[in-house]
């Protein structure tokens, strides 16, 4: 026989071990099982599994139905092709019930969504592929990938024959990632930190794609920052569309976190009394700011802006304007220009990040600093700000007060892109006629 | 936005935007099929079978309501749930059981897309390679949101039937009376005629594409009360349409006793009997039918398909990125149009088979349906209430007997 190809962290951390079978779920479902003495006990219905670590393990076989008394997995002597054998009599037989930490394969995977981290996508479970090992000192039933192929639903469906040419399209159990929780004792879900490190782009994908309830439930577990990235990667539309069914709660906490020009446009497009809500909601802070942007007219470059800039006074050293930027640059949009902002919050110049790097650390900014800064005005038209974001080659553009001449934010080259390229869905792909994604999946 | 602080504007502006799921689906069942059996049976049997209508309303409210109410509370389509609950197999039968029943509904829109365009004089060969290419086009280029205003402008053209049905100079007297009074009859014609429109009311399809366009609208437990008064419209006007039809073919053919098969043919009977102007706004009506209906079906099949199975689906995703759906899609109205075009298939006998399949479905779906909508750990507290549950069964009861005894007798020799 040839080797399985083991791609699995769980089976590994076991040691040294022999592979004595694999199976898919749907195949050794309903096969009979037998005690020592060859009397039939009924076949098997369901698999309990339970969560140990990163470890997955059969503990019980379900065997008739109704019944929640398993065969635990150390009674197995054998799993034949035709039947299941065991070492004992029925009679000596110690059945164990199901425990809280554990639930039933059948019931609780198949055909269930989860989420596929590698690629990051939601998917359905057609199968699921089980691996029966022998370490030296026991012998375990592992579940060990997800089978999200259409060849795993044709052999559900009885037609494997026809996809024998296919490859099965297995996910590894560690790049797995539950969508609900069956009890409270249980965490399926894992670790969370595994959402963590997906590209906030991916985790927009992933959260567009799942139904509003578990999408609650869902960003309820990231962490905030998480949640703020992956929103701001998504359409407006999309956004709008989410943020109606969050809680209020949930989704001031998210508007806190994303940059208040874009929480700006996002509370625009919300019912008044919405808005108002989540504003009030917020950190009277933030909230300040992202009110008196709302209330810059659509495609003005007040309405673009963001005030996370960075802004420093002219008499600071190089090396003290370095330290600062450390503490600055988490918030900022973007560090590359330092503006240098008088008592009166006037703009009288910029220094640009490398600027800075490669002066001498002992000069001061209003030495350095360029004093004809390219600047736009609030009310001055998005495409104005393109303009000169091009002809200068810039990578952000300073906006000034109309009437005090004071500095209120800054706009960045992707934000004007994001204006000036046209929605690909309206022009490119032909919009959706059932926006899709979540639908039947 | 000073006009939306007042209560009652605020509630029907939701109400306008929520509205679509319950309105569309309720009209693009009175399709092709369905004024065809609308006509025979005014025709056929007079203002007689009126009285029909009225329990209709009902049973379609009870049964778009646990559709609707399920995609609110849950998220996800009525195939997800199939699923999910009911395990791949009874999914797959499902889903084959629908595209086949869909194929011949397809097939009989584009069949009412060449009738009609006939009866303006148009040659189904120029009529249904343009009406298909329309339809496969307008769905792909447009977003939802375009093609559902489209959609519900669209329904607005089904009053053509009212003022045709106007314009028959019906005794609106005895229709007053045979609404409220139903009368029964064990002639064998009267049997077949009247489980016809119950058969065309309520099909499988309907509970699959409601409960999604519920879903994909985003319309949540919240706003859920608005889809309610949605499909309670809907109902009515599709009913309401329906009635004229029978109300213009009873004043009309059947006073003469003239006796028709098809569409085409009432809307030709009607010109001597009730003017051209009756006769080109059934034409007109019998298109638009079949259009939008021919829009709605191969797209929604395609769709419920290959989201049951996970396969990449949906408009938004390019040709490549969806390849199995834009196929299936394309497939769909290319056969449903092109059958229509060759000369020797019988168009009787593939509806009579998509009327078997349909039939077969039905009660299954409805029985699924119930479970559903009553398992407490899918709907919580929105599981019907014992009152509803009871109106509930009773009508999935009554509609299952009549499939029945609607495919048995399209079995007995006639």
């Amino acid at each position: 026989m040839k080797t399985p190809k083991i791609n699995h962290k769980g089976i590994r951390g076991l040691g040294k071990f022999q592979i004595l079978g694999e199976y898919f779920f749907s195949q050794i479902k309903g096969r009979p099982i037998y005690d020592s003495e060859e009397r039939r006990l009924g076949h098997l219905r369901d698999l309990a599994i339970r969560w140990e670590g990163e470890i997955p393990k059969v503990t019980g076989i379900k065997y008739v139905k109704g019944v929640q008394a398993h065969i635990p997995i150390s009674h197995i002597k054998e799993i034949k092709p035709d039947r299941i054998v065991l070492k004992v009599k029925f009679a000596d037989c110690e059945f164990i019930p199901l425990q809280p930490n554990e639930i039933y394969m059948g019931k609780w995977l198949m055909d269930k969504q989860i989420i596929d981290l590698k690629g990051s996508k939601v998917v359905r479970v057609n199968d699921i592929k089980l691996f029966w090992i022998a370490t030296a000192e026991k012998k375990y039933l592992v579940p060990a990938a997800v089978d999200i192929g259409l060849r795993g639903l044709a052999r559900r469906l009885g037609l494997e024959f026809l996809f024998k040419r296919r490859e099965n399209i297995l996910v590894w159990w560690q790049f797995i990632q539950h969508l609900e929780e069956k009890t409270a004792s249980l965490t399926l879900r894992g670790e969370r930190s595994q959402l963590d490190q997906l590209h906030p782009a991916d985790l927009a994908d992933l959260i567009e794609d799942l139904d509003y309830k578990t999408r609650t439930e869902f960003i309820g577990d990231l962490d905030v920052e998480t949640a703020a990235e992956a929103f701001a990667e998504m359409e407006l539309d999309t956004q709008v569309e989410i943020l109606e069914h969050l809680d209020s709660r949930q989704a001031s906490d998210i508007l806190e976190e994303m940059p208040p020009d874009e929480a700006a446009d996002l509370l625009g497009e919300l019912p008044e009394e919405k808005s108002d809500e989540l504003l009030n909601l917020m950190e009277p802070e933030e909230a300040q700011e992202v009110r008196e942007l709302m209330d810059y007219e659509e495609g003005t470059a007040g309405a673009l802006m963001t005030t996370e800039y960075i802004a420093l006074p002219p008499d600071l050293t190089v090396n003290e304007a370095i330290s600062r930027l450390r503490q600055l640059a988490a918030e900022a949009e973007t560090i590359y220009y330092l503006y240098i902002l008088d008592d009166h919050h006037r703009l009288s110049g910029v220094v640009s990040l490398r600027e800075l790097l490669i002066t001498e650390p002992v000069a001061r900014l209003q030495d350095i600093m360029v004093t004809r800064v390219i600047q736009v005005h609030a009310h001055d038209e998005v495409e104005e700000v393109a303009d000169l974001l091009n002809k200068y080659s810039l990578l952000a553009i300073p906006v000034i007060s109309d009437d005090d001449e004071k500095m209120l934010g800054i706009i960045t080259v992707d934000d004007v892109l994001e204006i000036l390229i046209p929605d690909r869905s309206s022009f490119e792909t032909f919009s959706n006629f059932f926006t899709s994604k979540r639908a039947l999946r | 936005m000073q006009i939306l602080k007042s209560p009652a504007l605020r509630r029907l502006f939701l109400f306008l935007a929520i509205m679509g799921p319950g309105i569309i689906t309720s009209n693009v069942d009175n399709d092709a099929g369905g004024i065809t059996t609308y006509s025979v049976a005014g025709a056929t049997l007079g203002y007689k079978c009126l009285w029909i209508f009225l329990p209709i309303i009902v049973a379609l409210v009870v049964i778009q309501e646990m559709c609707t109410r399920m995609g609110a509370v849950t998220g996800k389509g009525l195939a997800d749930l199939i699923r999910e609950r009911f395990g791949v197999k009874i999914t797959f039968y499902a889903m084959l059981g629908l595209l086949l029943g869909n194929m011949g509904n397809i097939m009989s829109e584009f069949a009412g897309v060449a009738a009609s365009m006939e009866l303006f004089g148009v040659s189904k060969y120029i009529s249904l390679p343009l009406a298909a290419f329309l339809v496969w086009w307008l769905v792909l280029r447009w977003s939802y949101k375009v093609v559902e205003r489209v959609f519900l402008a669209a329904c607005l053209v089904y009053f053509c039937y009212i003022f045709s049905g106007y314009l028959a100079h019906p005794l609106w007297g005895e229709v007053a009376k045979e609404l409220v009074v139903p009368n029964f009859s064990f002639n064998s014609t009267y049997v077949v005629i009247m489980v016809g429109i119950i058969g065309t009311t309520i099909a499988p399809w309907m509970q699959f594409y409601i409960q999604s366009a519920v879903v994909e609208k985003g319309i949540t437990v919240k706003d859920y009360i608005y889809t309610k008064y949605d499909v309670i419209v809907g109902s009515i006007m599709v009913n309401l349409i329906a009635v004229f039809i029978v109300i213009c073919c009873a004043a009309t053919l059947h006073v003469k006793g003239i006796r028709i098969e098809t569409a085409k043919e009432a809307a030709l009977g009607l010109a001597p009997l009730a003017g051209a102007g009756a006769s080109i706004l059934f034409a007109i009506g019998l298109l638009n039918a079949s259009l939008f209906s021919a829009s709605i079906l191969p797209l929604s099949t395609a769709y419920f398909l290959c989201e049951a199975f996970g396969i990449e689906a949906g408009i938004d995703k390019s040709w490549r990125e969806a390849p199995a759906f834009y196929w299936l899609y394309t497939i769909l109205i290319i056969v449903g149009a092109g059958l229509i075009l060759v000369p020797k298939i019988s168009l009787i006998a593939v509806m009579f088979w998509s009327q078997v399949i349909n039939g077969v479905m039905l009660p299954f779906v409805l029985i699924f349906m119930l479970k559903l909508v009553n398992n407490k750990d899918l709907m919580g507290e929105h599981v019907n209430g014992p009152v509803f549950n009871i109106i509930s069964w009773v009508t999935v009861a009554v509609l299952i007997s009549l499939t029945v005894l609607m495919v048995v007798t399209s079995f007995l020799p006639a």
